[in-house]
């Protein structure tokens, strides 16, 4: 359920009816913020890291994973190599105050007493602490640490030998990322603002599939919101190593983004407007494993939405700077649009020189420069047409589409070499100069009962084909799920999701492909909750049923964990 | 295949049983409930390993600290604090036991059927470490007996459990409780039978 409102989000310009006619819910926890692609079932989602996934929805239409494509609503995302991440996340939570642990399943314990063959590796733990105040005369302050030693054991020793100390703000298991920020802030109707200053360690991947460890002390984020115009600032010392090669470097870098919002009276009209800037300002000195042209980016942009009546609607958003452009637009006709049913036809396409116009634009490997854009440009064309029909508590709806792209941006390889047990890559940023096309279908049933119950099954099929296959990643070709939530006696919440999907291959970043092999999954979450109290314990299960295996090239193996939380809000 | 089998029983079990209990089949508003009625304990018992666990570790005594609220008429909501010291089954070079630290959290179930028994069930969380000789870099941790140990080791789990009160005076009560807990390790899961005396007594 919660991933058809993620699709609909994600790939579309907002068809309102198809949503508002999806049953809302709560939906299995995910382990940390920004990792809830982990239990996404509507495509293909593969995690390595919490710092590094692919992740494409089906019927999203291209090659490209979501992440990979910059957008204005990822504005406040983290910008990791060449992705747009929510994790690290430094949006300011509700005023609450909350624990988290977890584990990746499987630690010896007493059995390390029995077990002196075939012992399995180490298993890591996830921690999280923070609070923020409720608002004394609109002020209140926060802090928050945070990290997931999830999935960090398969390259541990490899890493370790690159920093060199642990790398984390807690423990000796080398997380993936390790960040810890307190600040304040004030709200007051048309104004919020908040500073908050920290420090975090990050292992980020890169285009030559080597970990990159990025060590930020101090980090800075500024948000200034006033009416509709929408103000981050961030500052980051980044110190960069590779002890292995005695190699140092620093970036101190400037980021972020000015925006005007279409406010309320602005929605209601048939033409609304907004617009902005994002920008990054780096100065590199030493060894820094990535480098951005001219060490400065600025890209303005500006979003129309043209809805002259309720059956039409037309969306754009250009971006363009001295570099790059993109473009993403859509037109949405829905002839019966009743309250609670609906058809939808529509046509999108995303445009550009470059699907992230922010990133940097060369990485440093082992004496080779990787260069991270391409000529020419990429065209995708999608046609789309969907229906939702609701009768009584059952919802039933559809989508099908047919998409096309020209000049989809892949990765070159001129060699492979391998070190231990990872493979890493030469060459450059390319195209795919051919037409692909792929062809999707899905369909989903939804029940519920007051707001006790909810169910959604949910299937989709996707056929890709063309001339090239050098594709980072084929996608999956189907998946199945079936999720459920109870809130029983309006206070015990049981989410979870039971899913299928099919074998997913990366192409390019071995001499043979890795092959994800398709599998059945089951998340769970459990929940005692005392509303008037404002008080949650949560328990959570993270991937069930599935076989422990690597997603990603250079990735780690996601294992079954298990997740509690403690929140009192205020 | 089994295994999803019976999660897609387990999943129209739940299905059922929601759609059995209607918003207005009768049940008390759950915030007016929740926490009405609040209890602290302390027990003291045994916990006996099982299946292969014997032979890694002893049966070893446990202590504990314990808490009980209302949360819905017919269920209550437990937290457990137990703290148990393992010794090795056999000798472990310079391993000379395992401190146990053992939370619990769970629901007991009233049923009006076996009263005063509840039936309880929930998840665990353990954290162990061991109590060693000498410097934990001399641990081999590829190849020692133990050697994990010598670090903090959580891993989680579920228990099941009966509460079974013996008499009740006042404001006081006292009873067994018998735990079944299994922990999420590997190579094997581990699993422990706990029994133990309590004392409890109502605070409001």
């Amino acid at each position: 359920m919660r991933s058809f409102l993620n699709k609909v989000l994600g790939s579309f310009s907002v068809p309102s009816l198809l949503l508002a006619a999806t049953v809302s819910h709560a939906a299995v926890d995910a382990e940390m913020e920004g990792m809830e692609v982990d239990s996404r079932d509507d495509g293909t989602f593969l995690v390595g890291s919490p710092t590094f996934y692919y992740d494409r929805i089906l019927g999203a239409g291209g090659l490209h994973s979501e992440s990979e494509l910059w957008s204005p609503e990822k504005l406040r995302q983290r910008l990791l190599f060449n992705r747009m991440s929510p994790l690290p996340s430094w949006n300011p939570l509700p005023p609450s105050v909350w624990l988290k642990t977890g584990n990746e399943l499987g630690d010896l314990i007493y059995q390390d007493f029995i077990t002196l063959e075939d012992r399995p590796s180490n298993r890591t733990p996830i921690l999280e602490g923070g609070f923020r105040s409720p608002s004394f005369k609109g002020f209140w302050v926060t802090g928050r640490a945070f990290q997931d030693d999830h999935f960090s054991t398969r390259s541990f020793s490899y890493r370790k030998k690159i920093v060199d100390d642990e790398f984390a703000l807690f423990g000796e298991n080398y997380p993936m990322f390790s960040s810890m920020y307190a600040g304040f802030g004030y709200d007051a109707g048309q104004v919020n603002a908040s500073v908050l200053a920290g420090e975090e360690y990050i292992w980020i991947f890169s285009e030559s599939s080597r970990w990159i460890p990025v060590h930020y002390k101090p980090r800075v984020e500024t948000r200034i919101d006033v009416g509709n115009l929408e103000t981050t600032v961030a500052y980051e010392a980044a110190d960069y190593q590779n002890k292995k090669k005695k190699e140092t470097g620093e970036r101190k870098e400037w980021n972020g983004s000015l925006r005007y919002r279409c406010g309320e009276a602005c929605r209601r009209g048939m033409l609304q407007l907004s617009a902005g800037l994002a920008f990054r300002k780096v100065d590199d000195s030493g060894v820094v494993y990535t480098r951005l042209e001219d060490d400065r980016v600025l890209l303005p942009f500006m979003e129309l939405k043209f809805e002259p009546a309720k059956i039409f609607a037309a969306h754009a958003m250009f971006a363009i700077n001295d570099r790059d452009w993109l473009v993403q637009d859509s037109i949405e006709f829905r002839p019966v649009a009743p309250s609670k049913s609906g058809i939808t036809l529509g046509v999108k396409n995303v445009s550009g020189t470059r699907l992230n116009p922010m990133a940097d634009t060369e990485e440093f490997f082992d004496g080779d420069t990787i260069s991270l854009t391409a000529d020419g440009q990429m065209n995708l064309v999608q046609g789309y047409a969907g229906f939702t029909d609701t009768l009584g508590n059952l919802e039933l709806g559809g989508r099908g589409s047919f998409w096309a792209e020209y000049g989809a941006e892949t990765f070159d390889v001129d060699k492979y070499v391998t070190d231990e047990d990872f493979v890493y890559r030469h060459g450059d940023v390319g195209r795919i100069n051919s037409w692909i096309k792929g062809v999707t279908g899905e369909l989903w049933l939804g029940v519920w009962y007051q707001k006790m119950f909810a169910f959604k099954a949910l299937s989709g099929f996707e056929r890709v084909d063309g001339k090239e296959s050098r594709f980072e990643v084929t996608p999956v070709e189907y998946f199945t799920s079936f999720s459920a939530d109870w809130l029983l006696r309006r206070s015990f919440r049981i989410s979870h999701s039971l899913r299928y999907r099919s074998d997913a291959k990366w192409n390019l970043r071995s001499r043979d492909p890795l092959t994800v092999k398709g599998d059945w999954f089951w998340d769970a979450t459990l929940e005692q909750q005392f509303p008037l109290y404002g008080l949650y314990l949560t328990g959570t299960l993270l991937h069930v049923l599935g076989d422990e295996i690597i997603e990603t090239p250079n990735g780690a193996h996601n294992r079954l964990r298990f997740v509690c939380t403690v929140r009192k809000t205020f | 295949m089994a295994k999803v089998k019976a999660l897609i029983l387990l999943f129209l079990g739940l299905a059922v049983c929601a759609l059995a209990q209607s918003e207005s089949s009768g049940f008390a508003s759950a915030d007016s409930i929740a926490f009405s009625k609040f209890y602290i304990s302390i027990e003291g018992g045994e916990k006996y390993p099982f299946g292969d666990l014997i032979d890694a570790v002893d049966d070893a005594f446990y202590v504990g600290l314990g808490a009980r609220y209302a949360y819905w008429e017919d269920f209550d909501g437990i937290i457990l604090f137990q703290y148990s010291y393992f010794e090795p089954h056999r000798e472990i070079p310079r391993i000379n036991g395992v401190h146990e630290v053992s939370g619990k959290l769970g629901l007991d179930y009233r049923w009006r059927l076996i009263s005063p028994i509840a039936l309880g069930v929930g998840f665990i969380c353990n954290w162990t470490r061991a109590d060693y000789e000498g410097d934990k870099k001399q641990f081999d941790f590829k190849k020692d007996a133990g050697a994990t140990l010598t670090d903090n080791e959580t891993e989680f789990g579920w228990f099941a459990r009966l509460n079974l009160p013996i008499f009740t005076l006042d404001d006081y009560r006292a009873g067994l409780n018998v735990l079944w807990e299994q922990v999420w390790t590997l190579p094997e899961r581990s699993n422990m039978l706990s029994v133990g005396l309590y004392v409890e007594r109502r605070i409001w």
